[in-house]
């Protein structure tokens, strides 16, 4: 029971927050930070769990948010619209999944890195279907049934829902049968095999199901800016995802959700001291310190923050039990 | 136009371009081999080339010392990045590696834009701006730069790892670094030099290609994405490398022609992806074949 | 060659041929096993043993022959189906999953004895859950079984070599085998570890496995085999109990060249 009480208090305050503080500026970052959270642990249990190299979670990630724009927008139900879009990334991950994860390593980085690019290539030029580089704007609100999710705060519980719900799901699998199968990939596909796993077939499983999360949440953030554009998915957000998952640790399940929450406020902090200093801040500039960031994370604390965490709470079990022995 | 002087100016762009991606390729491939990094700062190397002459020459040095200093600086600063950074990574593995370069390309990437701003520049062409006619296909010089570069690099390159006492330790430590160290041979300046090799050819090479496509603080992504690919594609090897940036070049060349400028990333990236893919098919096709 | 009712045949290998490239790694090899028997493959470095082990458990694909296991064909099958019909092994170098516990380690070997899928999994749908709490039962049991029943929770790395063999056989074991091939078991083994893999093998031959060993240690395999297979240069030079092989001069000649 012990191990539940520190999750247990961490979702006990992420639910107060908004009835606690009620700033909407904090709850906006909130919001953001579960989304890019839920993206970048999606990544993480693809990379650090299973082995899969691709970078192309930013475009299942458009994709859900496009088609569910499109097809609101067009007057298909909200919800109807966030199943079509999960449907659609479904098919595409499926069909291109089996022939891309053959690819190894850093040959499937680059295909994925390739597809980014010409994902956001392909939709900035469909400019009568997708609004094209300006962006697609007048996205109708979510309504399911009476209910109207409107305004950050709605948005708040609906993200963090998804986020620690994926959470959830991961932490289950990991731990039984199916997840433990994904977690022999990166040390022994032979060994993993001849225990009779089919390696391939898992790998495409796994590789849908963290596109179908990137689509919903996706839809997600369609809903809530009402306003997407193909800036929002190409390889900054990449590199942002990578960012994260580093600096929280993809070793723990945690532990981008944590990076997304560190790398998110050290943004605000930074943006808010710093514009006073330099008039252009764009999304470039904050590379260079986020660089700066993974470097330092990579060289000195290659577990990341929850890889740190984990020690210090290994650490604190020892003494513990040392101090509890007769 | 007719189809002829189409097809001819198709070509030679697309062998100019083809030539730029052969030399990142091989920029790539001389670091992957040796250190096993996969430096995803090449193409940042190539837009500093660019940039750091573009700057030096707006500053007042003339347009041959300008460039001169920004190949030294690039030089410089690759070497600096694998003494400090690379280096001292703990658990070296490809996917850190992966991380560390792609981190220090946004770094690097930023840092010109904070420095020199969005806009696109231009440098001026070091021969002039005449242009040559064949059969209706225009050629500049620098275009001949271009192709000339690739030809020199990959000539001297080859000559060098084969033949010269020095290129061969090179090979030899990327065969088997502890059986180098064993010999006498100082593996880790050998690292050093790749990664100033790369830097300098990088550099050099954004500084020819400057004046026809001009440089701008975004232009190392793609350009060094597409030198990988044609690295992966040549299987890493000198010749596989140039023959696959040809093709490369080729395809974009036509496809920009033929089908539309916007989309010709599109269409280049995805041959090249499906290559990539069905490489992963060949082995077991020549089994059956033999 | 002795007439053996068939139904008494676990595995049977017939013109069994692997190419490397322009290397025959395997030629023309050809044997069978006996339910419950004890068999062992030696030869000298190079030979094919572990290619042999490699084809018959589906890793490499044969170029020639066939394998039947249990009155089934099974050559050209994918490993992971091979895996499911009841063939274990453990390997030469471990390839243990070496970011996974003792207990991990093992519970993968139980991977065939269930099928809840990823959703159900992720779900943690009652069913899945009890599926799961059944695996750690069987894994218990062969951690039990190899005497690592106090390590089930360390970490790979905390192990010294002899036991992570072990863990290696508890994860095979997991699978509930019919044939368990081991692939130089007792490679680093001190004397008192090699004599209770002794143990072990005798205890699951009991239960009814059949045992197919690849070792370089004679004394291991002269002392604990039925009948012994001798590989050289992927061809089979002699087949038969022990003694038998021990006084073939071809062997002889195999292991220490033509000066003797």
């Amino acid at each position: 029971m012990k191990g539940h009480i520190l999750p247990g208090l961490v979702m006990l305050a992420i639910f107060l927050l908004p009835i606690i503080v009620p700033s909407p500026y904090i709850i906006g970052v909130m919001c953001f930070i579960a989304i890019y959270g839920a993206l970048a642990l999606g990544k993480a249990v693809l990379m650090e769990n299973s082995g899969i190299f691709s970078v192309a979670h930013p475009a299942w990630f458009g994709i859900g948010a496009y088609v569910t724009a499109i097809a609101t927008i067009r007057g298909v139900p909200p919800l109807v619209s966030i199943g079509v879009a999960a449907l659609c990334v479904a098919c595409l991950a499926y069909i291109m999944g089996a022939p891309l994860l053959r690819l190894k390593e850093y040959y499937l980085a680059n295909a994925t890195f390739c597809l980014l690019i010409i994902m956001e290539i392909v939709i900035g030029n469909m400019g009568s279907l997708t609004g094209g580089h300006e962006g697609l704007m007048g996205i109708p609100p979510l309504t399911i049934g009476p209910i109207k999710f409107e305004g950050d705060r709605d948005f708040y519980f609906l993200s963090w829902g998804l986020c620690i719900g994926s959470l959830w799901f991961f932490h289950n699998l990991m731990n039984t049968r199916a997840g433990r199968a994904l977690r022999t990939f990166m040390y022994s596909e032979v060994a993993s095999k001849s225990m009779g796993i089919n390696v391939s077939q898992y790998k495409l499983r796994i590789f849908v199901i963290t596109s179908v999360m990137a689509s919903l949440t996706g839809s997600i953030l369609a809903f809530w800016l009402r306003f997407i554009e193909p800036a929002m998915f190409g390889i900054p957000l990449m590199i942002e995802l990578l960012t994260m998952v580093i600096v929280g640790g993809g070793g723990i399940l945690y532990g981008p959700i944590l990076g997304a929450f560190t790398i998110m406020w050290l943004r605000e902090v930074i943006q808010a001291y710093l514009a006073r200093l330099l008039p252009v801040m764009t999304a470039e500039v904050d590379a260079v310190f986020f660089g700066i960031i993974v470097i330092l994370t990579l060289i000195f604390m290659p577990g990341g923050i929850a890889g740190w965490v984990e020690q210090l709470m290994h650490a604190g079990r020892r003494v513990g039990e040392r101090l509890t022995r007769p | 136009m007719d189809l002829l002087s189409q097809i001819l100016q198709y070509a030679i762009s697309g062998i100019t371009a083809g030539s730029i991606y052969g030399v990142i390729g091989i920029c790539w491939s001389v670091v992957y081999l040796m250190t096993s990094v996969l430096n995803f700062t090449t193409g940042e190397f190539v837009m500093l080339g660019g940039m750091l002459t573009w700057g030096f020459h707006a500053a007042g040095l003339g347009l041959f010392p300008a460039s001169v200093i920004a190949v030294a600086a690039t030089i410089c600063i690759s070497a600096v990045m694998e003494r400090t950074t690379i280096r001292s990574v703990r658990y070296p593995s490809a996917r850190t590696y992966m991380m560390l370069t792609i981190a220090l390309g946004a770094v690097i990437k930023g840092s010109v834009l904070l420095k020199f701003g969005s806009e696109t520049r231009k440098i001026d062409p070091i021969f002039g701006a005449d242009v040559l006619h064949i059969s209706g296909a225009t050629l500049t010089p620098q275009v001949i730069c271009v192709v000339g570069l690739l030809v020199i690099v990959t000539l001297g390159l080859s000559w060098f790892l084969n033949y010269t006492l020095f290129g061969k330790a090179l090979r030899a430590s990327a065969f088997n670094s502890t059986g180098a160290r064993l010999v006498g041979i100082d593996v880790s300046k050998f690292r050093l030099f790749c990664f100033g090799l790369a830097g300098g050819l990088g550099a050099v090479t954004g500084i020819i290609t400057a004046p026809i496509t001009f440089t701008g603080y975004e232009i190392g992504l793609l350009t060094g994405l597409k030198g990988l690919v044609v690295a992966i594609v040549g299987n890493w090897t000198i010749p596989g490398t140039v023959a696959a940036a040809l093709v490369l070049g080729l395809l974009e060349g036509f496809g920009a022609g033929f089908i539309s400028p916007g989309l010709k990333d599109v269409f280049a990236l995805t041959v090249m992806i499906i290559v990539l893919i069905v490489g992963t098919y060949r082995l077991p096709l020549w089994k059956r074949g033999t | 060659m002795s007439a053996s009712p068939d139904h008494n045949i676990l595995l049977k290998v017939d013109n069994l041929g692997k190419r490397f490239g322009g290397i025959h790694a395997l030629a023309d090899v050809a044997f069978e096993l006996e339910k419950g028997s004890i068999n062992s493959l030696i030869g000298p470095n190079g030979a094919g043993k572990t290619t042999f082990i490699n084809v018959v458990t589906g890793i490499h694909a044969a170029d020639s022959g066939e394998i039947v296991f249990q009155a089934e064909n099974i050559s050209g099958l994918p490993a992971h189906v091979i895996a499911s019909k009841g063939i274990g092994r453990t390997f030469q170098l471990e390839e243990l999953f070496a970011g996974l516990s003792v207990m991990e380690n093992t519970l993968v070997g139980c991977h065939t004895q269930s099928s809840s899928g990823m959703l159900a999994c992720g779900l943690s749908l009652p069913w899945a859950r009890k599926e799961e709490k059944r695996l750690r039962e069987i894994a218990m049991e062969s951690l039990t079984f190899v005497g690592l029943e106090k390590r089930a929770n360390d970490p790979i790395s905390k192990l010294p070599l002899g036991e992570r063999k072990l863990v290696g056989v508890a994860r095979a074991l997991s699978m509930n085998p019919t044939l368990l091939m081991l692939d130089e078991p007792v490679g680093g083994l001190a004397a008192h570890e090699a004599k209770k893999l002794v143990d072990l093998i005798y205890m699951l031959v009991g239960k009814g496995l059949t045992i197919f060993i690849v070792e370089h240690n004679m004394p291991f395999v002269m002392s604990l085999s039925e009948k012994v297979i001798v590989l050289d240069e992927g061809t089979k030079i002699a087949e038969g109990p022990p003694e038998q092989v021990r006084a073939n001069q071809e062997v002889i000649r195999a292991y220490l060249g033509d000066e003797v």
